[in-house]
């Protein structure tokens, strides 16, 4: 992918520095695939966003990502249980996020299950010890006018996407966020987890601004939907 | 495998409790944001927003010991409602001492709410059938990982975060992550056929207090667990009034014509965490065994797919 500098057009903060702030999303079908597919009943056909196309499995992660997509209607934790998407995931899902920027704190607010995280501008560390997560610890920094934002601390229960791309506790994500102009970023994820891969991969995507007047998160409580329909007969063992 | 029910964590690094003595709050009034909004950032906890009416009907999912309802006094502190749904947290609590702030329903100051009749009928007649609940309606919201609405967040541990930018204030909770957006930039509401959770929030500065003008709840959300829903035609008007450099005050206007023959107000208060404090990820749907320790399996249907 061509880096592309940010050009003089893009909204700025008091401090100087690119404003990220407002209503953001991803449109492709990276969600189903991140890599090249054709469409199925309920999966849109998309492009691949993973650079060079391949991901680059050790060989028992390759035979594992075969079986989860084989399993995946049932597997996927999002399609399955609506969990917490992860991070890239949580990006290219087919629902908008919005960012929050402040100089010390930057705040992303996905309308997907209200997935939140919350990134430290203040040069502080990943803490030590703490329990996994589903949405991993994230410190940000700037490098120019490009947010850079390290992830680290995730649990091995969450995938890229509905095809069984999968990862373990080891992943590190550097995700790097630029602004080509006022309404579009330039998305890039950098995936390391020794685990699971040879070596360190990446995949990228335009993020666009929603446009629409007045736009503003609202409410997809897959959570909650889903108990309604999985219970709706209940109690089962009265 | 997935924790245990809910983890709900809160993190206080070693040195907070040195580092609190050393803190100094910034001057009251002082602070401005860029666009001259009042600086309110920061994290806080929440204290007292859920009181009691002067003669509540008795809470049937209270899962302390002191209660003959309550079906989940187990050793283990599973079951339908575990114990930890009934702690609340003292750990943050400022020291601003609670008898100084007005807390839970201050109007009517008598807390005898303006119910109407058969709608107090129907929810005292609801709250017999929440534990053991007789189906997912009579289940509590908490209890199901759901957006919390205003009130339900949680008085006591899990902070809250305010972050303020041109046209919007932001409110990230620690509980559930959940979050709230503010429109200052004087929209209009969303139109009736959206219902939320967390209602649709339009806001504006009057000097130092944040007037919240919200409407577009759905008909889940509660007050408290003694009044367990409120309607879809709910409004609230909050103030979050800076009090002092380390407190905001809270007051809530909540008008609910289903319900209610006319509005009541409830109030708490907002206190500033030490330094050191940080919120963490409470997943909450991704390791529950709640719904299924109530209602045991649901049936499977389909099988891997070929």
């Amino acid at each position: 992918m061509v880096s592309l500098a940010a050009s003089a057009q893009v909204p700025r903060a008091s401090g100087g520095q690119p404003d990220f702030s407002g209503v953001w999303q991803a449109v492709n079908a990276a969600s189903w695939d991140i890599q090249d597919h054709s469409g199925e009943l309920g999966v849109p056909p998309g492009l691949g966003v993973v650079e060079g196309g391949e991901i680059p499995y050790q060989p028992w992660a390759a035979a594992r990502k075969r079986e989860n997509r084989l399993n995946r209607k049932t597997a996927d934790p999002v399609a399955a249980n609506c969990f917490l998407p992860g991070v890239p995931r949580a990006t290219y899902m087919p629902y908008p996020f919005e960012i929050v920027q402040t100089p010390k704190l930057i705040a992303i607010t996905y309308e997907f299950a209200h997935a939140l995280r919350t990134i430290p501008m203040d040069a502080s560390p990943h803490p030590e010890g703490l329990p996994d997560t589903w949405m991993g610890d994230s410190r940000g920094h700037w490098e120019g006018d490009t947010l850079v934002v390290d992830v680290k601390n995730f649990n091995d229960q969450t995938w890229f996407d509905a095809a069984g791309n999968f990862h373990s506790d080891q992943l590190h994500v550097i995700e790097r966020y630029t602004l080509k102009d006022a309404d579009h970023i330039l998305y890039e994820a950098t995936i390391e987890d020794p685990k699971v891969f040879t070596r360190t991969w990446k995949m990228s995507m335009p993020l666009y601004r929603r446009l629409e007047k007045n736009i503003g998160l609202l409410e997809y409580e897959c959570v909650f939907y889903q108990q309604e329909e999985k219970y709706k007969n209940a109690p089962f063992h009265r | 495998m997935l924790p245990s029910t809910v983890s709900r964590r809160i993190a206080i690094a070693p040195a907070a409790a040195l580092a609190a003595l050393a803190w100094l709050p910034p001057a009251f009034g002082q602070g401005r944001t860029p666009d001259g909004q009042p600086d309110i950032q920061g994290m806080y906890t929440r204290n007292g927003v859920v009181g009691l009416e002067a003669k509540p009907p008795v809470n049937p999912i209270d899962p302390s010991g002191a209660n003959p309802l309550s079906v989940s006094n187990r050793g283990d502190g599973l079951g339908p409602y575990p114990s930890i749904f009934g702690r609340g947290g003292t750990v943050l609590r400022g020291g601003q001492g609670r008898g100084q702030r007005r807390t839970g329903i201050v109007d009517p100051p008598d807390r005898n709410l303006p119910w109407r009749p058969e709608e107090d009928q129907k929810r005292r007649e609801f709250l017999l059938h929440m534990n053991p609940p007789v189906d997912l309606r009579h289940v509590e919201l908490n209890a199901r990982c759901a957006l919390p609405g205003l009130f339900q967040g949680e008085d006591g541990n899990n902070p809250y975060q305010f972050l303020q930018r041109p046209g919007e204030v932001m409110i990230l909770y620690d509980y559930n992550h959940t979050s709230r957006v503010i429109h200052l930039d004087g929209r209009p509401h969303v139109g009736p056929s959206i219902r939320l959770f967390m209602g649709d929030s339009i806001g504006r500065w009057e000097g130092n207090t944040l007037v919240v003008d919200t409407t577009n709840f759905n008909d889940r959300t509660s007050y408290s667990r003694e009044i367990p829903y409120l309607s879809d035609a709910l409004h609230t008007t909050e103030r979050f009034s800076l009090a002092d450099s380390n407190t905001i005050d809270y007051e809530v206007t909540i008008d609910d014509q289903k319900l209610f023959t006319k509005p009541w107000k409830i109030a708490g208060y907002f206190s500033r965490v030490p330094p050191g404090v940080a919120s963490m990820e409470f997943a909450c749907a991704e390791g529950s065994q709640t719904l299924l320790d109530i209602f045991g399996k649901p049936p499977e249907k389909g099988g891997p797919d070929k």
